[in-house]
């Protein structure tokens, strides 16, 4: 069992990576990058050589390009020794045209071209743009640059390589004096004020400070030691972490009374067991001066809603359970009463889901629903339970019109087979056949399905968030998708292709463990 | 004696046996009725009422949403600069734009006609569902036949099945619309290049079931050709399968074209899906229901009608209800 499951979990991942390739082509390569743009105000704002270079610029930072300007080239070898203070600042100014270039930044920049032209970079080089009279134009300065497209396997090797980042004491660079780096242990929270009894780990030199911790909120005991990262988003949620967008909790912010670090008291939602570090902040801003004692300052809030995943998960979770009680429970009585009213009426309701397009029947419910005095729009801030329950039903009745469906067929198919005649005119009571023989042979495809309802629950629906209004993860790929958020479509599409993947896996041992026929062990089958 | 029991029982001649002679030529001879096979999947659709009344409705519809649309003059436009004319319920619209078929469903936010919207409507989602249910079908029968045939075959289209398979659908779509205009033929295309997959994989499935049933391991010991195989004893058992998917792939498009014009990733015609988008905002405003109405209930008459027929006529086209 261990060594098959190792295998489809190998053969699993190696497709999750080609699923990723296949995307990031699709992404990077296929689509028309100055979409990027149209959205842009910065973007309208410039002009000529500098709308070039901002282009540029914001490539690389959506990652379709490496670009390299010529003054960032001359710093990088500056800090690496390789030239002083002095040659760097005569051969930082670039003539207005390159004949008017001195003859040392004639030298230097021959060397920026051979040297990233060697790389397979293109190297180009914009003289500036002047207006009558010799006046530089609004953004025309001369530009001088090298740029090239990333290699697909160097981006998938980076993402993944990323994908996991596990807490380092030396994450803070070696030359910022932070004191003594290390990771301690202490059994008082400093941020309950030292007196309540509340084990953490605490790091010096780490991304977190906390590393370890304990607080009120479901799961009680939460760790920063090892974070995924499935890759950074650029439109939908500026520079946060595809995973930290579904999984951060949103709403309005809950404010109580803290404890700073410095003994500052003050009412506000800041949560301290966030911090993580950011060079030089404590001295670059006044306020963090007043509350932090070091370097770690950058802290999340606390805010009143579930996360993006949480709303999603709650929802989809509920009603899968509701479908799976129902849903099952209906099919086989479609099944028993074959022909009679109840499966007659069970089959119009199933044809109705089938073919009346999603879209229409989720605006029936919320008609309906409606009409009875249900909310139909879902407010992060009402306390009432009600508006769950529109999102809920219109989630479960599709999904109890399939394992009607399903439950209904695999009966009937089992009711009709040799074993069951067998073991009629064995003389077994109808009671004891259906509990002890077509229930349990029924049950094993329904089981294969399980796994994928519940994971795929996180995830979210389209159309029922929409509709409704649900702040749930379901819009996020439409939305990566209309905002060109390349960060997000990857993240989320791996994020998807895992679940997948782990579903079927799941959903194969689960079988297994129902009918002890299924076995993953003898392979010469 | 024998003409004695004639008297007693009343029995004519013809009721009697009677010698015939044997005859080499007659013994070979099997008599049986004469068994067309789409006579009789029509026989057996036909012997229920309800599938005469449902495929009269389809075949009104389809012939409905093509015909009446060529035959007037819809312009979206028209009514644009006339103010009175926007939002109208149907009574409201008939007294203002006088008694005609055009205002019988009221007027949408342009003051266009409903009705004719949501015909043109129609035919373009007709017709991108029947263009891409051919294309899908076609692609995917064929493969899938030598998919569940080949077991060379089987084990690379089951890695490509599983990659492609993972892929969101919903990025090969705003891929193909960002990379073209937004059109019919961009949709066409977004929803084939993949779509074929999963008929494939049906169909493959389907295949490696009876592949190797005993009566085509005994058609094959006998020498018969693969080809002949395939046409003769695997695709006729197909045929009732096939049928089955295509009921329920070709209302699926018409479903997910609505849904992809809901999320904003849908064309540019005026298509049933487009039309339900952009009359969202009046299903919640009183007195403009019909706008935002009559194209979901005509989009799911269709579906469902176009649905029902294809499993009734997968139903008869199984031989073994041809009894």
């Amino acid at each position: 069992m261990g060594k098959y499951l190792a295998k489809r979990l190998i053969h699993g991942a190696v497709s999750i990576i080609i699923v990723v390739a296949i995307v990031m082509v699709m992404i990077y390569s296929m689509l028309d990058r100055n979409l990027v743009f149209a959205k842009d105000p910065v973007y309208t704002h410039q002009s000529n050589n500098s709308k070039i270079t901002y282009m540029y610029s914001k490539w690389e930072e959506y990652g379709y390009v490496d670009y390299v300007n010529y003054s960032e080239w001359l710093n990088q070898l500056y800090r690496s020794g390789e030239i002083d203070d002095q040659t760097r600042s005569a051969v930082s100014a670039l003539g207005r045209t390159e004949d008017a270039d001195t003859e040392q930044t004639a030298e230097f920049v021959a060397r920026f071209r051979d040297y990233y032209s060697s790389q397979g970079y293109t190297v180009r080089r914009m003289d500036a743009v002047t207006r009558a009279g010799g006046r530089l134009a609004d953004g025309g300065q001369q530009q001088y640059f090298a740029y090239r497209n990333v290699p697909l396997t160097t981006r998938l090797l980076k993402y993944f390589s990323h994908l996991l980042s596990v807490e380092d004491v030396n994450y803070v660079p070696a030359d910022v004096d932070l004191g003594k780096r290390g990771v301690t242990f202490t059994l008082r929270d400093p941020v309950y004020g030292g007196e309540k009894f509340s084990p953490a780990i605490i790091g010096n030199g780490t991304y977190h400070k906390y590393l370890l911790y304990c607080d009120g909120n479901f799961p009680y005991i939460h760790q920063n030691i090892a974070s995924i990262n499935l890759g950074t988003s650029y439109t939908v949620n500026s520079g946060i972490d595809v995973f930290t967008t579904m999984t951060r909790s949103q709403g309005s912010y809950v404010r109580s009374n803290i404890t700073y670090p410095s003994g500052l008291e003050e009412l506000s939602a800041d949560d301290l067991h966030t911090a993580t570090y950011m060079a030089g902040s404590l001295e670059a801003n006044a306020l963090n001066k007043t509350r932090f004692t070091d370097d770690y300052t950058y802290v999340d809030t606390v805010k009143n809603g579930m996360s993006k995943m949480g709303y999603s998960f709650v929802i989809g979770i509920i009603a899968t359970v509701m479908a799976y009680i129902l849903g099952l429970p209906i099919g086989l009585l479609m099944a028993l009463r074959k022909d009679k009213l109840i499966d007659k009426i069970g089959t119009i309701y199933i044809v109705f889901i089938i073919a009346v397009p999603s879209l229409a029947y989720i605006f029936l419910f919320k008609a309906i629903g409606g009409r009875m005095g249900l909310p139909t729009t879902f407010n992060m801030e009402s306390a009432s339970k009600l508006m769950y329950i529109l999102p809920i039903v219109s989630l479960a009745l599709p999904e109890i019109a399939n394992l009607m469906k399903w439950m209904r067929r695999y009966m009937i198919d089992q009711m009709n087979s040799d074993y069951v005649k067998f073991a009629r005119s064995g003389g077994l009571s109808e009671g004891e056949i259906f509990s002890k023989h077509i229930m349990k042979n029924a049950a094993i495809p329904i089981v294969h399905g399980i796994p994928a309802s519940v994971l795929f629950a996180m995830t979210g629906a389209i159309i029922t968030e929409r509709v409704y209004v649900v702040p749930g993860a379901g819009n996020l790929l439409t939305e990566a998708i209309n905002k060109y958020d390349n960060g997000v479509i990857v993240g989320v599409t791996l994020f998807y292709a895992v679940l997948s993947v782990l579903s079927l896996i799941l959903g194969d041992i689960l079988m297994s463990m129902v009918d002890p026929r299924i076995s993953f062990t003898t392979k010469d089958r | 004696m024998m003409d004695d029991l004639n008297e007693l029982y009343e029995l004519s001649d013809e009721e009697l046996f009677s010698r015939v002679d044997h005859s080499d030529q007659e013994s070979e001879k099997i008599t049986a009725p004469r068994y067309s096979y789409w006579q009789s999947v029509f026989r057996v659709f036909f012997r229920k009422k309800i599938n005469i009344f449902v495929l009269a409705v389809l075949v009104a519809l389809v012939l409905f949403a093509y015909i009446y649309p060529s035959f007037t003059e819809y312009d979206r436009f028209g009514n644009l600069l006339d103010a009175t004319t926007k939002h109208l319920s149907p009574s409201v619209a008939m007294e203002r734009l006088g008694r005609n078929i055009h205002w019988i469903l009221g007027t949408g936010g342009a003051g266009q006609s409903t009705f004719d919207a949501v015909w043109n409507g129609s035919r373009i989602s007709i017709s991108l569902a029947f263009i891409c249910a051919a294309i899908n079908m076609t692609v995917g029968v064929l493969i899938g036949a030598i998919w569940g045939f080949s077991k060379r075959v089987d084990i690379i289209m089951t890695e490509v099945y599983n990659i492609i398979g993972n892929v969101p659908m919903l990025l090969f779509i705003a891929v193909m619309v960002m990379l073209f205009t937004p059109g019919f033929w961009t949709m066409v295309l977004a929803l084939t290049i993949t779509g074929w997959i999963a008929i494939a994989y049906f169909i493959r499935t389907q295949v490696i079931i009876i592949r190797d049933r005993e009566y085509n391991l005994a058609s094959k010991c006998l020498g018969t050709s693969t080809i002949k195989i395939a046409m003769k004893n695997i695709l006729p058992f197909m045929t009732s399968v096939i049928v089955t998917l295509l009921a329920t792939e070709i209302p699926s498009y018409i479903s997910y074209e609505v849904f992809l014009a809901y999320i904003g990733m849908g064309m540019s015609e005026m298509s049933l899906g487009r039309l339900i988008f952009e009359a969202e905002s009046a299903m919640v405003t009183p007195g403009w229901g019909f706008e935002f109405w009559s194209p979901v209930v005509v989009a799911s008459i269709i579906t469902v009608v176009l649905y029902v027929v294809g499993q009734n006529l997968g139903d008869a086209s199984d031989p073994r209800t041809h009894m």
